[in-house]
């Protein structure tokens, strides 16, 4: 408020702190909490006047269509996870292994360069009623098949590490456009408003390649920036306080403020926005009671622990993520994204030995969420998504000993599975070439991908549009894309 | 002027104004927020703008009429369209027009007519459908009589100061016309605030900052009744007056030091000289039309075009000055360097609309934006005006002939400069050539070392055919190279063979840079020029399309100001000139004491800083759908004498700050609250929230860290390791990109208005506090109150650091005795002691906090640098602090 009362029309309900409540309680602003911000001020621009800028915030709105999800977690596993080891068997690649590959190949490491075709170490299972393919490092995530489609034609066209992120996250393989996370809650708002709309949890072991830009707002107004919820205190920027001041420490700052504030009103009496700004205080009271609790396992059952193995120290970190996802998007939260720490699939060198360990990390932790999702009816509105954002060629990557081989980058052709949220579940879909190299059947682009999100969640690709500058802004920027109905469940 | 020889250009002859008697008087009429008359509604009055706002699109001004129907006329709407008259005067329910709007069919897709304006055709049909005068056959283009009687568009009146009673209220002549509305609803002004208030009041107004105690010291040390004139002449004299008055300018001018567009956001590097010449001009208090004038023409008063803007930039600091004023019009978006760019011509014109969009709403107070597509719906705006303004500027924004950011930077280059600058180039040559015979070596190592894997006929073989030129290898060449892709060695991944090697190119690279680096650094101006060949044509572009080019049209003003509703138009090229003279014909235009709507609009900003709210509520809108003057006369007094007392600022801010108006308290009294709960006949000072750079810049003060330093270029902001733009550099390591602290050396507390304003990066804690983001420009800063502040106040990184800073001022200023330091931190955050009560509370609270803190060394746990040295004393003293600058005192001026 400008400190003066705007003349009440008549008939309005005198200013009360009730009232700002009422208005206010789902809607804060800014940039520091990004997902607090609400531009609809208290002081909104008049009626009559029909432009100006636009007024953006996070309540829910309602999709264009009937939506099928409503909220998504991305276990993004950046680096390039080998999907010729893991989702898309080869014979053919095996049968010749050790041959010169005839095809034409672009590296990204040409000393250690080779065309020796490099069959998978590992061998394949097909598992579940629908016999989708495993690789043996996937034990459990063979036990939930059924509910998954592997998407075997995923492209990015671009071999970089940073460019294909961008593509995968932003539709564009270029830096700072809003992403994914950015998109959704811009279109559509978010279910709990003492919550983050879009959260990203961070991996302790440190950010992913490219840092923060995998959160950014791009063009859009900071509201819309991913959140991050670190594993340590303080989880959430400016809504925990640092740990000196936690607990009593800070009860007590705000017991003096409240006081002192107390007493300016009285000496300011019917002044409502001094009264609003007492009551934003306790409305941030209960944000921080809303995120503890949301982000403590303590009233997890046993068999919840286990299930995302908790109990396991190489399993625990990303358990603990995968379940504190699980956590937020059943209290509201439109959009969750993990990372890996570094690269971790980036997997150029000793790939026998360091794929394995990926794979133990994440495996059953990916699995837990798509089985406790399902348990609780949540997985039929929550889509699973798990992937990178390039794959692996088949050729061997040289550093010598054969135990030390490993593969370079591909961004031609590669894997990725989705679950719930309409998805159909039990299927794979596209598929590469004999050899894993470039995706040659039902082709899914970045842009697709998308597009088939978008549309599970009752939004249109071409119609989401973000006004900048006079620019109609689309999370496609104009290039093709179609909704890849055939892995739909009611295309 | 007369300095740079050329006549002058504002003649001030008030005796030249046209007064028209009377109207003004039907501003001042109980009906002046009623929409209609009392009388019986006219065609021209009542009915045509609500026809113009819903209808004219489709039927009257597009290319096709829907129907065959054409609503701009009464006899039109009679003769109706394919399907008959659409009007039976007398008969509103036989009528097709009502009909259709009363069921909502019509409108088709707009906002459908409200009930107020369904009733005002029904009462107008029912009475006869009358007109206010015979119709031309034709439907007029241009602006009506009924248009130009709107009030904003009248001159400027002279009202007479009323002569009002008990004189000892009335201090200035925004007293009388007050205080005179005020006794007509039996109210008078509240006592006047104490004067530690208005010390606050009047010390963050003109500075932005709080009082310091030595400010205090001396004010209270005034005994003489015109101690507060003095202090605010002390203040208007303070170099931070400009500082602060700069920001509110810098709002509307839609300052940014990045040119937005485009994801990259690259940044204006050199805008920042803009930000300066605006604080030095109101530091200087440089008569605002003069000052209008330089930001709207600074280059064609200095006799600069685009050719010889260097040499007229380096040849004095005031021609200098004046290139740098025109920034004004190079604040908006500018895309047109972005790569790749699909329509490089719409991004061309979008700059156009942007530079026309900041001049209007700033200057004109209209959304003469609106007419960009088709006349505007609600003002008088034909189509064609948005097209004559526009001429103004495409001399120099020629979208045909488009020059980037970067080709409109004018250098600052000396020739001594640019010699120096050669000798270095030569250095850096030689060790660049070094550099490309050493990596040629490297790479043919390099090849020699990786070739030796390979057994001795392989490897001659390989060898053959990387020294056959790529053409014209054999086949089974090709497929040699192919299939051992590790032997195409490039720079590019050289370090993948030999690290060592690349490492040293990579420092010779960095050597390369050094010697550069020493080459005198390339400054440059930020400015508008003109090229010196004829103008471009102007055309009305058909729906707004750059490609659907229409009528010419010369260069001119709005017809509505003009005789007659005929606009003034400016000659396309002024022989005086070698520019086209536009833009100083457009500042002679906005300038002149003729001109209702400049200096109207600019005493209202002022007027609204001061108060919260304009004399007219919506500062850049004195249109139709904007507010009307809640005080017309005085609106029209300040305007006046603002234009009669050479346009002086400061002389302005002297006459409102001394108005009891402005000094009296902030209490509320069960009177006023009954007779004007909105305060809207200001009978008590409102009660305001800092803005976001105030409270940003009050605790840098308070804290006692406060940089001071005026000027240069921006402090530049960062995402930190969340994501969240702080202050800091914007340097990272890593493939995560993770920051890097660079030691700003105390550039990080600088006033908030040195802070980078890169668009696409608002700084936390501004945008939390509604600091804009400049997209176009920002006429009007909204102030809200939400939760997000109040979790900053209570947990962000900068507020702590500052409350710790804080509580080490006090210490080492009172010493460690708790009664002493609650005492100066009231002092320092409120200029004013505790009350015995906030004491005693203080005191328990320092106790109980310090009592409360876990021990430091088992809380510690490495993540609390600040804690080191800090005892439960010192950290409890931070907390008081802390709640200090987050309380609704700090952060609310009475």
């Amino acid at each position: 408020m400008n400190g003066f009362s705007m003349p009440s029309p008549p008939g309005s309900v005198p200013f009360t702190r009730r009232r700002f409540l009422s208005r206010n309680a789902m809607g804060v602003g800014s940039v520091a909490l990004a997902w607090l911000l609400r531009e609809e001020r208290l002081l909104g621009t008049p009626s009559n006047i029909p432009r100006g800028p636009q007024s953006f915030d996070l309540r829910q709105r309602d999709p264009v269509r009937p939506a099928r999800a409503r909220a998504m977690i991305s276990l993004f596993m950046h680096g390039g996870p080998s999907h010729i080891d893991l989702f898309d068997p080869k014979p053919e690649l095996s049968r010749r292994s050790g041959e010169d590959y005839s095809g034409e190949v672009t590296f990204s490491f040409v000393d250690r360069a080779s065309k020796k075709l490099f069959g998978s170490p590992w061998k394949f299972r097909n598992c579940g009623e629908s016999g989708t393919a495993v690789s043996e490092l996937l034990p459990h995530f063979s036990r939930i098949v059924d509910d998954v489609t592997v998407i075997r034609s995923m492209h990015t066209d671009i071999n970089g590490h940073e460019p294909s992120i961008w593509f995968m996250n932003t539709g564009r393989a270029q830096p700072g456009r809003p992403a994914l996370g950015s998109w959704l809650t811009y279109g559509l708002g978010a279910e709990s408003q003492s919550l983050p709309a879009y959260v990203v949890l961070t991996d302790p072991g440190g950010h992913p390649v490219d840092g923060v830009r995998n959160w950014s707002n791009g063009f859009m107004p900071p509201l819309f920036q991913g959140t991050v919820v670190r594993s340590a205190e303080p989880r959430i920027l400016n809504l925990d306080p640092p740990p000196r001041l936690k607990g009593g420490p800070q009860e007590r700052n705000l017991a003096l403020l409240a006081r002192l504030n107390r007493e300016h009103l009285e000496r300011h009496p019917g002044e409502s926005d001094l009264e609003a700004r007492i009551a934003s205080y306790e409305l941030a009271a209960r944000m921080q009671t809303a995120a503890k609790e949301a982000l403590d396992l303590t009233g997890e059952s046993e068999a919840t622990r286990r299930l995302y193995g908790l109990e396991d120290p190489v399993t625990r970190e990303y358990g603990t993520r995968c379940l504190i996802a699980r956590r937020l998007v059943e209290r509201g939260v439109r959009f969750v994204q993990l990372f890996v720490n570094g690269q971790i699939w980036d997997n150029h060198e000793s790939i026998q030995s360091n794929l394995a360990t990926c794979c133990r990390k994440t495996d059953q932790p990916s699995a837990a969420l798509v089985t406790d999702l399902k348990a609780r009816g949540l997985l039929d509105t929550t889509i699973v998504h798990w992937g990178g954002e390039i794959g692996r060629l088949p050729v061997t990557e040289n550093h010598g000993a054969a135990e030390k081989a490993g593969r370079d980058h591909n961004g031609q052709g590669f894997s990725c599975w989705v679950a719930g949220g309409g998805f159909r579940g039990g299927m794979t879909y596209g598929a590469t070439d004999e050899f894993g190299h470039r995706a040659v059947v039902d082709p899914v682009s970045p842009n697709d991908y998308h597009a088939t999100l978008l549309h599970l969640f009752g939004l249109d690709p071409n119609q989401l549009v973000y006004h900048q500058n006079g620019r109609e802004q689309r999370i496609t920027d104009g290039q093709p894309c179609r909704v890849v109905k055939e892995i739909l469940r009611d295309a | 002027m007369s300095r740079l020889g050329l006549p002058p250009l504002f003649p001030r002859s008030p005796g030249r104004r046209r007064i028209r008697a009377g109207l003004l008087g039907t501003l001042l009429s109980g009906s002046l927020l009623a929409p209609h008359a009392a009388s019986a509604p006219t065609f021209e009055k009542d009915v045509r703008p609500i026809l113009k706002a819903h209808c004219f699109d489709c039927h009257g001004e597009g290319d096709q009429r829907k129907g065959g129907l054409d609503v701009r006329l009464r006899h039109l709407l009679l003769k109706g369209g394919d399907d008959g008259p659409v009007i039976v005067p007398g008969k509103p329910d036989q009528s097709e027009l009502l009909r259709r709007v009363q069921s909502g069919d019509m409108p088709k897709r707009d906002k459908k007519l409200s009930a107020p304006e369904i009733a005002t055709l029904r009462s107008w049909i029912a009475s006869g459908a009358r007109t206010s005068r015979p119709e031309p056959a034709e439907p007029p283009s241009g602006v009506t009589e009924e248009d130009r009687t709107f009030w904003s568009f009248q001159p400027i009146g002279n009202p007479q100061v009323p002569s009002v009673g008990s004189a000892g209220r009335v201090r200035t002549p925004v007293d009388a016309f007050l205080s005179r509305d005020l006794a007509r609803r039996g109210l008078q002004f509240s006592p006047d605030a104490d004067r530690i208030t208005l010390l606050r009041r009047v010390t963050f107004d003109l500075t932005g900052l709080p009082p310091t105690p030595a400010d205090e010291a001396l004010y209270l040390a005034d005994a003489s009744d015109q101690s507060y004139e003095h202090l605010v002449d002390r203040l208007l004299e303070s170099r931070h007056y400009g500082e602060r008055w700069a920001r509110h300018w810098l709002d509307v001018a839609g300052y940014a030091d990045s040119d937005g567009y485009s994801d990259a956001d690259p940044p204006r590097p050199f805008a920042y000289k803009y930000r300066d010449y605006v604080i030095r001009a109101l530091n200087a208090d440089k008569p605002f039309d003069r000052f209008l004038a330089e930001q709207i023409a600074g280059d064609e008063i200095a006799r600069a075009h685009a050719g010889n803007a260097a040499t007229v930039a380096l040849s004095g600091s005031d021609a200098r000055d004046l290139l740098t004023a025109t920034g004004f019009l190079r604040m908006g978006v500018d895309g047109s360097a972005t790569d790749a760019l699909s329509d490089r011509d719409a991004v061309r014109n979008q700059v156009v609309a942007d530079t026309l969009k900041i001049v209007s709403t700033s200057l004109l107070g209209l959304s003469v934006g609106c007419a960009q597509c088709h006349d505007h719906r609600y003002d008088p705006i034909p189509q064609s005006d948005y097209y004559r303004l526009r001429a103004v500027f495409e001399p120099a924004y020629n979208w045909k002939q488009w020059r980037t950011p970067q080709e409109r930077l004018v250098s600052l280059y000396t020739d001594e400069d640019r010699r120096k600058s050669a000798d270095i180039e030569r250095e850096a040559a030689e060790l660049a050539k070094e550099r490309e015979t050493k990596q040629t070596q490297y790479l043919a190592e390099a090849l020699t070392k990786h070739l030796e894997k390979f057994d001795a006929p392989v490897r001659d073989a390989i060898r053959s055919a990387l020294d056959t030129p790529a053409a014209q290898r054999t086949d089974e060449q090709k497929k040699l190279l192919a299939d051992n892709p590790s032997v195409n060695i490039h720079p590019g991944v050289l370090y993948q063979y030999n690290p060592k090697a690349a490492e040293e190119l990579k420092a010779m690279d960095a050597r390369i840079t050094a010697i550069r680096g020493r080459k005198p650094p390339e400054d440059f101006l930020t400015v508008l020029t003109e090229p010196t060949n004829a103008p471009p044509i102007t055309h009305v572009l058909h729906r707004g399309d750059y490609r659907q080019p229409r009528d010419a049209v010369p260069p001119g003003g709005l017809s509505v100001l003009g005789n007659h509703g005929h606009p003034d138009e400016f000659p396309s090229k002024d022989a005086d000139f070698e520019t086209s003279g536009r833009r100083l014909a457009l500042a002679r235009w906005l300038t002149s004491p003729t001109n209702p709507l400049v200096a109207r609009v600019l005493v209202n900003r002022v007027w609204m800083h001061y108060f919260g709210r304009g004399l007219v509520g919506t500062p850049s809108d004195f249109g139709a759908m904007g507010e009307r003057p809640t005080h017309p006369e005085l609106l029209d007094w300040l305007a006046r004498h603002f234009q009669e007392d050479g346009w002086s600022l400061k002389r302005l801010h002297r006459l409102i700050l001394t108005s009891t108006a402005y000094r009296q308290s902030s209490a509320t009294s069960a009177k006023g609250v009954t007779l004007d709960p909105g305060n809207q006949l200001y009978w008590r000072k409102p009660v305001q929230r800092l803005d976001a750079e105030a409270i940003r810049d009050a605790m840098l003060s308070v804290s006692g860290s406060l940089n001071r330093r005026m000027y240069g270029p921006p402090v530049p902001v960062r995402p930190d390791v969340h994501g969240q733009i702080v202050v800091g550099e914007d340097k990272t390591e890593g493939d995560n990109k993770m920051p890097v602290d660079v030691p700003l050396q105390g550039e990080e507390f600088r006033r908030s208005i040195y802070i980078q304003v890169r668009r696409s990066r608002p700084l936390a804690m501004l945008h939390a506090f509604d600091a804009p983001v400049m997209e176009v420009n920002c006429e009007r800063r909204q102030s809200s109150t939400v939760a997000t502040q109040s979790l900053m106040l209570m947990n962000s990184a900068f507020v702590l650091d500052q409350s710790v800073r804080f509580a080490g001022r006090i210490e080492s200023e009172a010493g460690p005795d708790p009664a002493r330091q609650v005492v100066l931190a009231w002092q320092l955050a409120y200029s004013r002691p505790p009350r015995p009560e906030e004491a005693r509370e203080a005191l328990a609270f320092l106790a109980d906090q310090s009592a409360g803190f876990p021990p430091i060394s088992a809380a510690r746990g490495g993540d609390s640098p600040k804690a080191k040295g800090a005892t439960p004393e010192s950290e409890a003293l931070a907390s008081l602090c802390q709640v200090l600058l987050s309380s609704n005192e700090f952060l609310y001026l009475d």
